[in-house]
């Protein structure tokens, strides 16, 4: 499938809530989408043109903006599709994927902690692969990496 | 004719029963409904401080011994029980060390896979700070005396991801190190050359 074959499948459906499909390389295309319609679109999207499995959702932090990702696999076409939409740099959120496409809440979750991107009504919104309690967001091009602090080294008592 | 059953001890809880109880009441002790049980742990408040004084005073003995404390170090050398675990590529040496090539069980070091059977710890990876309280609950499981060996540069030191946001920076802030190994990853050979400094180390052992 084509982009253009896209965008006229989803036309009728989705109407000015797409704001555009580009071609992108080894993909069906790259769908961008308003953020305040992303639940009507990830259902358009899994429903009506069969991609069921959502592979993986990302983060970007652009700096002026952060943009959000999502990868979908359709079995029956054979193709990735490329989701993706932008979010305003200060307190950036979204709705959570996770009634659509429950495999999106891990993804979620990592982008969370490392993008600080906030999923509204997400089950779960939990750290991921850092501890509970960390509070930068290691991802965001603001994070520096610097020497650790000098930390106290264990004696043995006996 | 038999001799008549020995007596059980009357079931008052000794005076210093209270010492013995953990954080609110042991629900065994006052039930009335559970005679047994609730014999066996007056039982045990009498005797646990009894056996604790006793055991104390052999070690502090026997510690100072020409005979016993050698003798000791010497099966304790002879048999370190390494945790059977990996955190990272230190691991893959780990685990070729035990293999038909190096063969790390000519020296008595068998891998055990649970800490409750284990006297040496080989932090054998990085360690991440979602890691590190697990790598501590598994060092307080293990029985005195215990060893610890960071494997590798990720353990004395974070290694390569020593300015990485969620790695601890050297084992040894978490849990008292015995022997550091250099190397990303150190050989077999290394983490053999280790553990037998360790044993080193444990045959000089006084306490
Ligand atoms: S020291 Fe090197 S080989 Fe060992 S865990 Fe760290 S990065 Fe991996």
């Amino acid at each position: 499938m084509q982009s253009e074959d896209l965008a006229k499948a989803l036309a009728p459906v989705l109407g000015d809530r797409i704001l555009g499909v580009e071609p992108f390389a080894k993909t069906a295309g790259r769908l961008r989408f308003r953020a305040d319609a992303a639940l009507d679109v990830f259902r358009a999207v899994k429903e009506d043109l069969g991609f069921h499995h959502l592979s993986m959702v990302g983060g970007i932090d652009w700096v002026s903006h952060r943009e959000v990702f999502y990868v979908a696999w359709s079995d029956r076409l054979g193709q990735y599709l490329l989701l993706s939409t932008d979010l305003p740099a200060d307190a950036p959120h979204i709705e959570s994927a996770t009634p659509v496409w429950p495999s999106a809440n891990w993804h979620e979750r990592e982008t969370w902690e490392l993008v600080d991107i906030t999923f509204d009504h997400h089950p779960d919104l939990r750290h991921l692969l850092l501890p509970d309690g960390y509070v930068f967001h290691p991802l965001l091009r603001s994070f520096k990496l610097h020497e650790p602090e000098e930390l106290e080294v264990k004696k043995r008592s006996v | 004719m038999s001799a008549p059953p020995p007596q059980l001890p009357a079931k008052v809880a000794p005076a210093n029963a209270e010492s013995y109880r953990l954080e609110g009441d042991l629900p065994m002790v006052d039930h009335p409904a559970v005679p047994f049980v609730e014999i066996e742990t007056v039982r045990a408040q009498e005797f646990i401080p009894a056996a604790k004084e006793a055991l104390s005073a052999l070690i502090a003995e026997q510690g100072q011994s020409k005979v016993i404390r050698p003798t000791f170090n010497w099966a304790g050398r002879n048999s370190l029980f390494p945790l059977h675990w990996g955190l990272a590529c230190c691991a893959i040496e780990f685990a070729s060390a035990f293999s038909a090539r190096w063969d790390s069980e000519r020296f008595g070091i068998v891998p055990r896979s649970s800490p409750q059977q284990c006297d040496l710890m080989i932090v054998n990876g990085t360690v991440t700070w979602k890691v590190a309280h697990k790598l501590i609950t598994l060092y307080e499981q293990m029985p005195e005396p215990k060893w610890v060996i960071a494997m590798g540069n990720c353990a004395t030191g974070g290694g390569p991801f020593r300015t990485a946001y969620s790695v601890v920076p050297g084992v040894d802030k978490l849990v008292p190190v015995d022997v550091y190994i250099a190397g990303c990853p150190p050989r077999p050979e290394a983490m053999i050359d280790g553990i037998l400094r360790l044993e080193d180390l444990i045959r000089e052992r006084k306490e």
